[in-house]
């Protein structure tokens, strides 16, 4: 008996090999690169911000990094700059993008087809190269553009990037008037998905033009706008660029988001427990919002 | 009274090419108050169009929309005082069965408690009453039909506007919904205004059909009427399942001549066809007019023709009989006991006394006036 049983055993994983292998072999692939290039560097830092990390020799300090980073004000200002921050852009681009889309979806296709193209331009371009763009928008003498316009009303120039005041504030105009391609394209898409027949319906059924919209066409939209908060909210927790490249995080840490300030503990500073254990507070902040925002959001949403 | 009004309403449509293209060519009718007016055509013919012209969804390239005693040409559709059944239902998907029932009215901010009424009435007549917290999605199709009527019902429109509100049923329930409706209509006492491209449907409920053909309106008859005095080829053929025969003829000395046979004539007939002497015409003759010669009771049986059958189809309560006449099918409905075969040559009887005679040039139904 043992022995007819083993070789069809053997000739049945055979098979399973000859069938499947390849997939597995295919699969194996980005499984590599992700354990590779994801899970290990996620795992070794969470192992660093229990560590006082040193290249030569690193010691284990338990919770520490996180214990310093609760007392710091600085990582309190910076969590307070990056809040900030999201909730006076993200809300304000999210309206600005449907506003744009509401208008481009009312147009010819031809016409469509160029603002689509020109409002999506601007995420080709780095934001490094727009950040340059900005800085001489924002410059501090009487030449800057914005002040020359502010000019034109008998305005004094502001220092718009060197004060505390006012530097927070550019960063955020900087980001209101950035790209919104992605998002009009894909409210155009949504907007397209909706049936002509509803909207004939709310004609016949008395709905004035406030009506359609409110009824219509915001509850229709909003698996695309959950997706928009959701991925803009993420997003702007982690800005980085804009403030690296316009105020490194000043004056006075008036514009140190948590990003900055990962960067700055890790390469200004080289502690690269603390920015590790900042990291993993980062990461936990963006969790807990996200989760959030699907549960109050994501209830009513249909379609 | 007239309730709603074409006068010489035509509607184009600019294509791609930028041609214009006409969808509805001059219509004239007038629908009367409480009527149940179907309008039936093959699919292209223009009766959407129509339909959304009378609910002010699309504006008439020219010509008078009459609702009631209003010009409302350029009125929009929520003052046309219409309600309409959309094809696809246009149920709003996020909104429950109460909200979407009760949209309308409160967007005309009636008080609460009418609304809620309406709702309750509109929903016991339909049998929505457990649904109302539902979300269109969870209704079946024959549901969600429902709900569509019943957010035209709630708003006692004085036209209710059906754009072939069946289509999307299976053949069960549709003919349940046909039943329905007609309910409805002698309950609720509307103008109703369907549409359908299905004869049967527009058979079975309209009061008077309109047959629509290419834009253009064929003819506007009761069904009874359309069954028996068809104006024209076009109507004779569409109405009728299976439809009518058409068989090439010539007019010989009061005689009637086709391939395999010649009858004499009718005298009523035979003055119709007077001024077609030595012509060519076309003999219109319904199936369940033609009998096999071996079961044709009460039929007179001095009209024969000789065929050879080509196929005999057993629908049980009768039989269907293919046959070539002058190089046209034929088909015969005849009893079930009839004999027939394949291959088999058979005469058969016409009943005369119910044909029809068409002008080959003009498809005309010759009436002799
Ligand atoms: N918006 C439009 N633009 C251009 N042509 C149109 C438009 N709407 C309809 N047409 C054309 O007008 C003609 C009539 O269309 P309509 O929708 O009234 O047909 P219908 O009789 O309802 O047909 P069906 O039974 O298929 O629904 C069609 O040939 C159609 O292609
Ligand atoms: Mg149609």
């Amino acid at each position: 008996m043992q022995r007819t049983i083993a070789p069809k055993r053997r000739r049945a994983a055979g098979r399973f090999w000859r069938e499947y292998g390849w997939a597995y072999l295919f699969i194996l692939a980005p499984v590599l690169l992700f354990l590779v290039f994801t899970l290990y560097p996620v795992i070794s830092a969470l192992i660093m911000s229990f560590q006082q990390y040193n290249i030569m020799q690193s010691t284990w300090v338990g919770l520490d990094n996180y214990e310093r980073l609760f007392k710091d004000d600085t990582f309190w200002k910076s969590v307070w700059n990056t809040v900030v921050f999201t909730v006076c852009t993200v809300p304000v681009n999210i309206i600005l993008t449907f506003v744009l889309a509401h208008f481009i979806y009312q147009m010819k296709t031809k016409w469509q087809t160029f603002f689509k193209a020109t409002m999506y331009l601007p995420a080709v371009a780095s934001g490094v190269t727009i950040s340059i763009v900005w800085l001489a928008i924002f410059d501090p003498t009487d030449v800057g553009l914005l002040n020359r316009f502010l000019g034109l009303f008998g305005l004094d120039p502001v220092i718009w990037l060197g004060q505390s005041k006012t530097a927070l504030f550019s960063l955020i105009l900087m980001n209101w008037l950035g790209s919104h391609g992605a998002g009009i394209i894909l409210y155009l898409a949504s907007m397209g998905g909706i049936p002509k027949s509803l909207y004939e319906a709310a004609d016949i059924d008395h709905a004035s033009g406030w009506t359609r919209f409110r009824a219509i066409t915001w509850p229709l939209l909003k698996p695309t706008t959950l997706y928009l908060l959701v991925t803009g909210v993420i997003t702007s927790f982690q800005v980085f660029i804009s403030v690296y490249m316009m105020t490194q995080g000043g004056p006075n840490f008036a514009t140190t988001t948590i990003a900055y300030l990962i960067y700055q503990t890790a390469f200004k500073f080289y502690e690269f427990g603390l920015a590790s254990a900042q990291s993993f507070v980062l990461a936990f902040l963006i969790i807990l919002v996200s989760v959030i925002q699907f549960k109050y959001f994501s209830s009513d949403v249909e379609y | 009274m007239a309730l709603v009004e074409f006068r010489q309403v035509r509607k184009e449509f600019i294509d791609r090419n930028k041609q214009p293209f006409t969808a509805v060519a001059g219509s004239d009718f007038v629908i009367q108050d409480k009527e149940f007016v179907v309008f039936v055509g093959p699919s292209g013919c223009g009766k959407t169009t129509s339909l959304r012209m009378i609910a002010g969804l699309e504006r008439q390239t020219s010509g008078d929309i009459i609702i009631g005693d209003r010009i409302v040409n350029d009125l929009h559709p929520k003052d046309r005082d219409i309600a309409m059944v959309f094809q696809d239902y246009a149920l709003y998907p996020h909104m429950t069965i109460r909200e979407n029932l009760s949209f309308g009215l409160r967007n005309l901010k009636k008080p609460k408690e009418y609304i809620e009424q309406k709702v309750r009435e509109a929903s016991a007549i339909l049998g929505l009453e457990k649904m109302l917290e539902r979300k269109p999605r969870e209704l079946s199709g024959g549901q969600r039909q429902r709900v569509a009527l019943g957010r035209a019902i709630v708003r006692d429109p004085q036209v209710f506007l059906f754009d072939e509100p069946l289509s999307n049923l299976d053949a069960k329930l549709r003919i349940q919904m046909r039943v329905e409706l007609s309910e409805l209509h002698k309950r609720l006492g509307a103008t109703i205004v369907y549409v359908t491209h299905d004869q049967v449907e527009a058979m079975t409920l309209g009061e008077r059909i309109v047959v629509m053909n290419q834009g253009v309106i064929q003819q506007i008859a009761s069904p009874t009427e359309l069954y028996a005095n068809p104006k024209n080829m076009f109507v004779a053929g569409f109405i009728g399942s299976p439809p009518m025969n058409f068989i090439n003829a010539r007019v010989e000395q009061g005689r009637i001549v086709v391939d395999g046979g010649s009858f004499g004539l009718p005298e009523n007939i035979a003055e119709r066809l007077s001024a077609y002497s030595g012509k060519e015409v076309v003999l219109g003759i319904r199936p369940e007019d033609i009998y096999g010669e071996d079961f044709a009771p009460g039929v007179s049986t001095e009209h024969r023709l000789q065929a050879h059958i080509q196929v005999v189809e057993h629908l049980g309560s009768e039989n269907l009989i293919y046959f070539h006449v002058g190089g046209r099918m034929v088909t015969a409905k005849v009893h079930p006991e009839t004999k027939g075969y394949t291959g088999l040559a058979k005469e058969f009887i016409l009943d005369l006394r119910k044909c029809h005679f068409f002008d080959p040039a003009t498809q005309e139904r010759i009436t002799g006036k």
